[in-house]
């Protein structure tokens, strides 16, 4: 589906962006470079576009390299947010 | 430009031209010198605190410190000096130090100097301007491009310090109070901005904390108010000289561009983290027209402050994922350089492949209307939300509740592995004593919630976990910490329900219940393990034939398979005695030749490990040729000799 090296970002507007991760900020906002559209090319005015910044909050979904994550790992890491909040 | 004068009147409305009108209803008399000097001697620990923790080096050295106001100093104290137009400044200029923080403004006139001490005198009270943050103006240098229009772009030139000379024009630079932190004069301004007042103190924000406002605020957290106590201990962490260096990675003048994925100064990353980001560094991507605009030392100054935020006393809380991360990337190669061959492949995530099966025309046309309904289309691809059936609410809302159960467990054992970990060996007995309970209270909890989940289902113990993938893995990390007897009750559920199991595997998540269960058979006795092997093969409506059949169609099931067989090799040929039950060797050498004939004429799947004695142990058994089919169809499987020539 995607042949970017790095990550895939899901939008709420269900414009999917492949990517290589440039930098974050606290409001998960993401900047990325390189970026091409994947699946069909239903959306051509993205064609030019090489970098971009996504604003937080639209995103839907940031889909991670496989083997970059330790899913468990982060599956505790979150978990282990969690009760901190609730503390 | 504007005289002097009348900017000043520009900038201070509502001065009332009678002094003594002054007056903000906490009365003027509450100002009295006593505080006037507590703040100048303030203003001296603000000021020399600011030097030592941010070590700016501008450069300038502070004049030498002011008298202090003579105490006996009677009014007039505030009201004259704030009336501008008044021509008698002197008087009443005498008595007052200067206030400013020397490094800025280390000639400032002395109209100013009043003023500011009058503007002092009115602290915590925000009245004298529209803006409650602004508490101070002062006057800096105009820049060029104020003076000359002509002038377009100042090039590379480096600004000078703005706050140097006698200043005329018309250029007013804000001047924070200094005990906001005087880092916010450089970084952006979120409004609401708090103002600060000295006579209110303020507690040092803990790192939770801090974490959570600079979301929205940008305080460095650990400026302290001069009149809340800090802990020598902070101080030293983490300011001035003792402030955490940049790591020799970060060379800003190296080049002028910035490749954006050096860590900055002052990062403590783990040396592997280092050794991936150097891998991954790319060449720099060409001239940058602001590289020059600060000089390296104010970016590294800059950087530093937001690195402090990112300090915290308890990494491993906070930072669970990265620590955690690369103490296990730590661990494995340490592992790895002795020599010590890790036998499973790194955790892989494998999303199956869901195929689309919904689609929706995005046009979609109805008969006999005269245009198209309104739905998403390329330029505006919303999805419409497909409902959910309500004849499958039961199951649903069944699987939510055991989904549920299963975190609340896994809080739980989070909490065992955290307790586990701080098992050292330094510990006192009674402190080890303690721990252990803990856990077992704690691992007792999970197993018996594990075990009941719902009275009035006839599902039997654990199985309703053990069929969801989050459940299997609970129970994977939970076995270690179990006793024998919960372990092998575990075990013999799993294999009395092998074939549910097989088959409702969806994700493939089975093979992690492997190695804990290896490990539980390891520990077997003879008769107990007779017993295990009897679940399997003696299910509900199959023969031992068909048991044995799926077994071996399923990596897990083969798997399981050939560890029984193998621990039970080892009993045999331990020559420890075995104590079996009756019939228990029957049992056994039934199962061996049942398992000879399966393995020997299907085609076997791959197993997640080989023993290397099961060749031993059907060579005890069977003749050579069989054993040798035996041989040739297991190895072809897996690529490797079954048994170490």
């Amino acid at each position: 589906m995607c042949f970017c090296s790095d990550v895939v970002v899901e939008l709420k507007n269900d414009l999917s962006i492949c990517g290589t991760l440039h930098s974050v900020d606290q409001y998960l906002n993401i900047k990325l470079t390189d970026i091409s559209v994947t699946d069909p090319e239903k959306y051509p005015h993205m064609l030019s576009v090489k970098n971009c910044f996504i604003r937080g909050s639209v995103v839907r979904y940031v889909q991670l390299p496989a083997d970059e994550v330790d899913t468990q790992l982060l599956q505790d890491a979150a978990r282990k947010e969690a009760m901190q909040q609730k503390q | 430009f504007n005289t002097k004068e009348d900017v000043v009147q520009v900038c201070e409305p509502q001065w009332p031209e009678n002094g003594e009108d002054w007056s903000d209803g906490e009365g003027g008399t509450d100002m009295d010198s006593g505080l006037l000097q507590a703040m100048a001697e303030e203003d001296e620990e603000i000021n020399v605190h600011n030097e030592e923790t941010f070590g700016m080096g501008f450069g300038e050295s502070p004049p030498p410190p002011p008298p202090p106001p003579p105490p006996a100093t009677p009014p007039p104290p505030q009201p004259k000096p704030r009336s501008p137009r008044r021509a008698p400044w002197s008087p009443h200029r005498a008595p007052s130090p200067p206030r400013q923080k020397p490094q800025y403004f280390p000639r400032a006139s002395s109209r100013q100097r009043g003023r500011s001490r009058g503007q002092r005198a009115a602290l915590g009270r925000g009245q004298m301007f529209e803006d409650p943050a602004v508490m101070r103006i002062i006057e800096g240098r105009p820049s060029l491009k104020s003076l000359d229009s002509a002038i377009v772009d100042c090039g590379t030139t480096m600004y000078q310090r703005p706050f140097e000379d006698d200043v005329t024009g018309s250029l007013y630079i804000v001047d924070f109070f200094p005990f906001l932190s005087s880092t916010f004069f450089f970084m952006q301004v979120y409004p609401p901005i708090v103002p600060r007042s000295p006579l209110f103190p303020r507690q040092p924000l803990t790192p939770r904390q801090h974490y959570n406002q600079t979301r929205a605020f940008m305080f460095p957290p650990t400026h302290p108010c001069p009149s809340t106590p800090q802990t020598p201990k902070m101080m030293q962490l983490r300011f001035g000289a003792n402030s955490p260096r940049p790591s020799p990675f970060y060379s800003p003048s190296s080049n002028p561009v910035q490749p954006f994925r050096y860590p900055g100064p002052a990062t403590q990353l783990h040396p592997q983290h280092k050794r991936l980001l150097s891998q991954k560094q790319r060449k720099p991507e060409g001239w940058d027209p602001y590289c020059n605009l600060m000089t390296a030392k104010e970016k590294e100054w800059i950087t530093r402050l937001q690195m402090i935020q990112l300090q915290s006393e308890n990494p491993y809380l906070e930072d669970y994922y990265y620590q955690e991360y690369y103490r296990r990337i730590e661990s494995k190669m340490a592992e790895e350089e002795l020599g010590i061959r890790s036998k499973r492949e790194p955790p892989k995530l494998t999303t199956p492949y869901v195929k689309k099966t919904d689609s929706y025309t995005p046009v979609v046309h109805i008969e006999g209307s005269l245009g198209q309904v309104a739905v998403s289309t390329c330029y505006s691809p919303r999805r419409a939300i497909s409902a959910v059936h309500a004849d499958q609410k039961d199951t649903r809302l069944q699987r939510l509740d055991i989904l549920n159960k299963i975190e609340k467990l896994f809080m739980v054992l989070l909490e065992v592995e955290e307790t586990e970990r701080m098992k050292t060996p330094l510990l006192s007995e009674a402190e080890d004593r303690r721990l252990v309970e803990k856990i077992q209270r704690k691992v007792e909890h999970i197993y018996s919630q594990l075990q009941h989940h719902n009275p009035l289902e006839s599902e039997g113990d654990f199985l309703p976990f053990l069929l969801v993938s989050k459940g299997k893995k609970l129970v994977a990390r939970l076995l270690p910490f179990l006793k024998n007897d919960s372990a092998l009750k575990i075990l013999r559920v799993v294999t009395t329900n092998l074939p549910t199991l097989m088959s409702r595997d969806a994700d493939e998540t089975l093979p992690v219940l492997y190695p804990p269960l290896r490990n539980v058979i390891g520990g077997l006795a003879f008769s107990q393990l007779i017993g295990v092997l009897k679940d399997l093969t003696s299910l509900e409506s199959l023969t031992t034939y068909e048991c044995l059949e799926l077994a071996c169609q399923n990596k897990f099931g083969l798997s399981l398979l050939y560890a029984l067989l193998s621990q039970g090799e080892k009993l045999l040929s331990s020559g420890v005695p075995l104590e079996p039950s009756i019939g228990d060797f029957e049992t056994w050498t039934d199962i061996i030749f049942q398992v000879a004939g399966q393995l020997s004429q299907c085609s076997l799947v791959e197993p997640l490990l080989l023993p290397s004695n099961l060749l031993t142990l059907f060579c005890r058994y069977l003749d050579k040729r069989t054993v040798h089919q035996l041989k040739s169809n297991m190895e072809s499987v897996t690529g490797c000799l079954a048994l170490p020539s």
